[in-house]
């Protein structure tokens, strides 16, 4: 039997973290939610994750940084920037720091799964 | 420069001509912002589906940028309209604060009750009232369940009491703590605050308004039930209050009626919980900013009481319920302490008990004497005994199964039972997964797998959810009210009677609509899962087949999916219960209603604006007049965006270029139709002018109607006329707002089309006509019809019709507006010929398949008229036959008058004509004949000479025409046309 795809999330505004999870789930993927940078970043450490899906705006450690570590420490690890605050400079900045896509709030909840579907069933190799 | 400084000056020459443009500019950039206004509100309303994900952060830039657009419009109106609605902008600026109140921003709920009596409340009202006692009222009022009397005090009582806390001294740091605030400031507020109304509690001091209020309401129940004693509960605004609040007196029993005061400020201390404060800071929220509003309900003499949950969330295939219940008090059961009896009962009829396990029940609570409930041991006998008898599970079984079918969701059900045998509803709350279920079951993404896939990603999600039962194709259906209480409507179009099937069906799925339009803002708000656009739902699915619509990953399978069912039924949190989802739809209340609908009555008003949309819709039709009623003055120099259309048919239409509707450079006051740039009217002009929509000819008289068809506006010396009631047209690229004035029919059409569908819309109005009441309702009723034919929602009073159409795409935007071309032309002489109800469906059908000229011969005359043509020179008969039969007539010829009256005697004929000098018995002789044989033919005499006695004898045959020779082939055909029409309706009288 395949083995689940793992999703963290992190985001600022519970509502986001519940609805994106039980749709995730749903979907079939195993979900851990956060609401602050650092819980995730240690999360990381200890146990691998497919995608990451992250809010911009986050109190320090903000959105990118939390991103920049993923690059360095789990590669492998794919990113989805979603925000409220898009503009082209935030856009450019989340796909140059290695962001997979970047979706503004707020956002049909069939569009970020089917992207994650999308960007896991590659992973199958 | 202002233009109030512009409008003082001298009125005159090139400085009126450029504060005529300056105002054009400013009533385009109010389009455009009514248009945004428009927008935003189609895109909030889109969210109410379900299927996106925003947070608090979307509904605070949404309030703002609703406001800031809104506020361009009144200003840009006033601009137009020489500040003559100053009292919009209060109006305005007073919406804008409701909501902020309901963003939480704003302290003050607005003139609210304080009580409500339980009988008053329903789901609608969980922002008055709270979640527990709305779903309380809900049940009691709506689904028919038997609950406990009592009432309300609403959170608006608890803000009174809050501003009065506000105004203590001290409190003030505590009360205005930021969501961003340190976790030890916020441990210090919660104490303080809740020192503070502990003491207020010992002196019962509330706000004299709401004490006085609690009072009455407690006195009322006592008079109904003697002895009472209440039960006083919180009922927190949104369902997440409810479980953070964990451990603290929410629910105080057996409060007698002195001390209801007293327990109610108990409750409300639980705001104030360091658990409640956090919860709302970790949302964002003021931590000392909630509301609460809390139930007082007649304790019931429980005899036995417990809770239900109607699935076993750990095993929800096994369709079964479980029930735990103890003597005394449910308190037992919930607490956990005393031995309880369980059940696990059939969902299906009849309930049996499939399995029991009777506890050892040494306690139970009951009511003390002097106030309150103590914990008292249960008389030996009883210990064993069970609580509840299987008649009484079944009964509650029964009831329980009719609330989850009315919210749609599994439940937790509090329940008690009274001494004399009567079960009551306490409580109902969406049923909770237990914490460790397991993942596997909200795991679903292997079920197309097992199930057959009906429809997979087709159209538009209108309304989240999940719905299993049966399809009705309803275009099938002659009648859409006896439908099977499981049905799913699926249909072609997403037509407004729909909208009335839909409160009891289970889903609607269409082949044509979209997520924004009518039909999804009304599923949106019956909570019925939709999908909309599929373009083959009604090729795929079969009438009766049994489906499971999964409205969330958008896919219909076939059958029964079990997984799905109950993964929908033990969804405790849906959507619709988040915070964001309802302070998204109580906003929206503020925003999106159109209350003001005819521009013309007397209720379209700036204070009768209580949205943003009244504002708007008011606005623009204000702004409308402000810039017309220019052109109603005699000024001249203005004529340079004024010009006067030509069009093919006899109508005389005064176009006003608001800047890019005509092409550039237009030299003349007149531009024909291909230099009209204006979409909306190029799409207008179409249909007016198409083949056949404007007749020639004189209309069909009927001589008992009266038509006047004063289609030109009189003397026009210029551009300018002294009427104001002109044909008129602003016109813009995108937009068309047109007055005209056909005979005694008003229209006005008002129109934005562009390539965001969002903003389009059209409205029309129609009112007036010259006959008698009964005619222009039904003429009323013919535009009705038609109008709803193309997706119009229209309202009717008397003979004025009022239909709008919004948000449909550029492309059906111009047909509806070719459309509207040719209804204007149509209904043009519509009056006269709706002389009975019949010829409604006539000439609605007639519309409907293109065939403009419903007055035209071939439908006045379903048989061909019969005419017999007399004259001795045969020359004649045959070019009279010839031209007769060329028109359409059937057409016999005798040379001899003997011959004819011998033909006479065979046949009827509609019409005769002869010549009155014939050889044996003459023209007289046949018309003497005739009138003996048969009174409905008609008669036209031919003559060369017409003698007074021969005029005489005749006329008093009523003969219809003289015709003098020589005469002109049209005027025997003129004659013919109106005897043969005459031949026919006293014919057709005999008939019926």
């Amino acid at each position: 039997m395949k083995a689940k795809r793992r999703v963290i999330i992190l985001d600022d505004e519970a509502i986001v973290c519940e609805r994106l999870k039980a749709a995730l789930e749903k979907s079939g993927f195993y979900v851990e939610t956060y609401e602050q940078s650092q819980q995730v970043i240690d999360r990381i450490r200890e146990h691998k994750f497919d995608v990451l899906v992250t809010d911009l705006k986050m109190r320090k450690p903000d959105g990118l940084e939390v991103m920049s570590f993923v690059k360095e420490h789990s590669p492998s690890t794919k990113v989805i920037i979603v925000t409220g605050f898009a503009t082209v400079e935030t856009a450019t900045k989340a796909l140059k720091g290695g962001a997979v896509d970047f979706i503004a709030k707020p956002f049909k909840i069939s569009r970020l799964r089917d992207l994650i579907i999308k960007i896991t069933s590659g992973q199958d190799e | 420069m202002t233009f109030v400084g512009r409008i003082v000056g001298r009125y005159r020459g090139a400085d009126a001509l450029r504060l005529l443009q300056e105002k054009h500019q400013r009533f385009r950039e109010v389009i455009d912002e009514n248009n945004r206004v428009l927008e935003l509100i189609a895109d909030a309303e889109e969210k109410l589906s379900g299927e996106y994900i925003f947070g608090r952060q979307y509904l605070k830039s949404l309030a703002d940028k609703l406001a800031q657009s809104t506020r361009s419009v009144v200003y840009g109106l006033n601009a137009i309209a020489d500040n003559r609605y100053p009292e919009l902008v209060n109006g305005l600026e007073a919406i804008g604060a409701e909501v902020q109140v309901i963003l939480g921003e704003r302290r003050s709920a607005p003139g609210a009750k304080l009580i409500l009596p339980l009988q008053e409340t329903n789901g609608d009202l969980a922002d008055v009232v709270g979640q527990k006692m709305a779903r309380l009222g809900e049940l009691r009022n709506k689904a028919g369940c038997r609950t406990p009397e009592g009432f309300v005090v609403s959170a608006a009582a608890c803000q009174r009491f809050l501003d009065q806390l506000a105004e203590a001294a001290d409190l003030q740091r505590w009360l205005d703590l930021p969501p961003d605030c340190e976790e030890s400031a916020l441990e210090q507020a919660a104490a303080g605050l809740k020192e503070y109304l502990a003491r207020a509690r010992s002196r019962a001091r509330l706000p004299e308004e709401v004490a006085r209020a609690i009072h009455a309401a407690v006195a009322t129940l006592g008079k109904e039930h003697e002895g009472v004693t209440l039960a006083v509960r919180s009922s927190a605004l949104d369902e997440d209050g409810e479980l953070s609040f964990a451990g603290q007196h929410r629910s105080l029993l057996g409060v007698t009626p002195d001390r209801a005061a007293r327990a109610y400020l108990e409750v409300l201390a639980s705001l104030y919980s360091v658990e409640a404060m956090r919860y709302r800071r970790n949302n964002n929220m003021p931590p000392a900013g909630g509301l609460m509003a809390v139930g007082c309900l007649c304790m019931v003499e429980a005899r036995a009481a417990g809770v239900l949950y109607t699935l076993d969330p750990g095993q929800p295939q096994n369709d079964v319920m479980l029930v735990t219940a103890s003597h005394g008090l449910g308190k037992i059961v919930v607490e956990g302490t005393g031995g309880t009896d369980r059940f696990v009962l059939g969902r299906r009829q009849p309930h049996e008990v499939v399995s029991r396990s009777l506890g050892r029940k040494e306690w139970m609570y009951a009511p003390r004497p002097g106030g309150g409930v103590h914990k008292v041991r249960v008389p030996p006998d009883r210990v064993g005994a069970p609580s509840i008898g299987d008649a009484k599970l079944a009964e509650l079984a029964a009831t329980a199964l009719r609330i989850e079918k009315h919210m749609k969701r599994a439940q937790d059900i509090e329940w008690a039972l009274d001494e004399q045998g009567e079960l009551y509803v306490l409580q109902a709350r969406p049923l909770r997964i237990a914490p460790r279920d397991t993942l596997g079951e909200r795991d679903l993404s292997g079920i197309a797998d097992r199930y057959p896939v009906l429809l997979s990603g087709r159209g538009e999600v209108a309304c989240r959810g999940i719905a299993h039962g049966h399809v009705c194709l309803v275009d099938q259906r002659p009648q859409l009210d006896k439908l099977p209480d499981d049905a799913i409507l699926v249909a072609r179009y997403s037509r407004p009677v729909l909208a009335a099937a839909m409160t009891s069906a289970r889903a609607v799925i269409t082949d044509v609509g979209t997520a924004t339009g009518h039909l999804a803002t009304i599923a949106r708000e019956l909570c019925v899962p939709a999908l909309m656009d599929t373009e083959i739902a009604t090729q795929v699915l079969r009438d009766g087949d049994e489906i499971t619509v999964d409205a969330e990953e958008n896919i219909i399978y076939q059958g029964h999916v079990d997984e799905l069912i109950h993964y929908n039924l033990l969804n405790d949190r849906s959507y619709r219960d988040t915070p964001e989802f309802r302070l998204l739809q109580r906003m929206l209340r503020k925003i999106a209603p159109l209350h003001l609908k005819d521009p013309a009555s007397s209720h379209f008003s700036a204070n009768n604006c209580s949205t943003y949309h009244d504002v708007i819709r008011f606005a623009h039709e204000k702004a409308v007049e402000a810039l017309t009623e220019n052109y109603a003055l005699k000024a001249p120099g203005l004529g340079r965006s004024a010009f006067r259309l030509e069009l093919p048919v006899p109508l005389d239409l005064l176009l006003i270029d608001l800047g890019d509707g005509l092409v550039e450079g237009v030299a003349d006051q007149s531009v024909v139709v291909r230099q009209v740039v204006s979409a909306p009217l190029r799409a207008l002009l179409d249909g007016l002018t198409a083949e056949g929509i404007w007749s020639r000819g004189p209309a069909d008289m009927d001589l008992d109607g009266f038509m006047s068809s004063a289609t030109r506006s009189g003397d026009l010396t210029g551009p300018l006329a002294a009427r104001p009631q002109l044909n008129l047209a602003l016109v813009s690229a995108n937009y068309l707002n047109l007055n005209l004035k056909l005979g005694y029919h008003f229209n006005t059409v008002d129109c934005y089309m562009a390539e965001q569908r969002n903003a389009n819309f059209i409205h029309f109005r129609f009112a007036g006509g010259v006959t008698e009441m009964t005619r222009r309702e039904r003429r009323a009723e013919v535009l009705q019809r038609i109008l709803e034919q193309h997706g119009f929602l229209v309202e009717r009073k008397g003979d004025l019709v009022i239909g709008s159409v919004k948000k449909i795409s550029q492309d059906a935007m111009v047909e509806r507006m070719q459309m509207i071309g040719r209804l204007i032309g149509y209904t043009r002489q519509l009056d006269i010929s709706l002389r009975d109800d019949g010829r409604v469906e006539q000439l609605i059908n007639s519309f409907m398949r293109g065939e403009y000229s419903p007055l035209s011969r071939r439908t006045e005359m379903q048989a061909r008229a019969e005419i017999l043509v007399l004259d001795d020179e045969s020359i004649v008969c045959e070019r009279l036959s010839d031209y007769l039969e060329n028109e359409g007539y059937l057409v016999e010829t005798l040379g001899d008058s003997q011959q004819a009256i011998d033909r006479l005697r065979q046949k009827r004929f509609d019409v005769v004509i002869t010549d009155l000098k014939m050889k044996g018995p003459t023209g007289l002789d046949i018309v003497h004949f005739i009138r003996q044989q048969d009174q409905h033919t008609q008669m036209i005499i031919i003559t060369g000479y017409a003698t007074m006695e021969a005029a005489r004898d005749a006329q008093y045959c009523e003969v219809v025409d003289f015709i003098h020779k020589p005469f002109h082939l049209d005027q025997l055909g003129a004659a013919v046309k109106k005897a043969a029409k005459k031949a026919a309706r006293l014919r057709k009288h005999v008939d019926q």
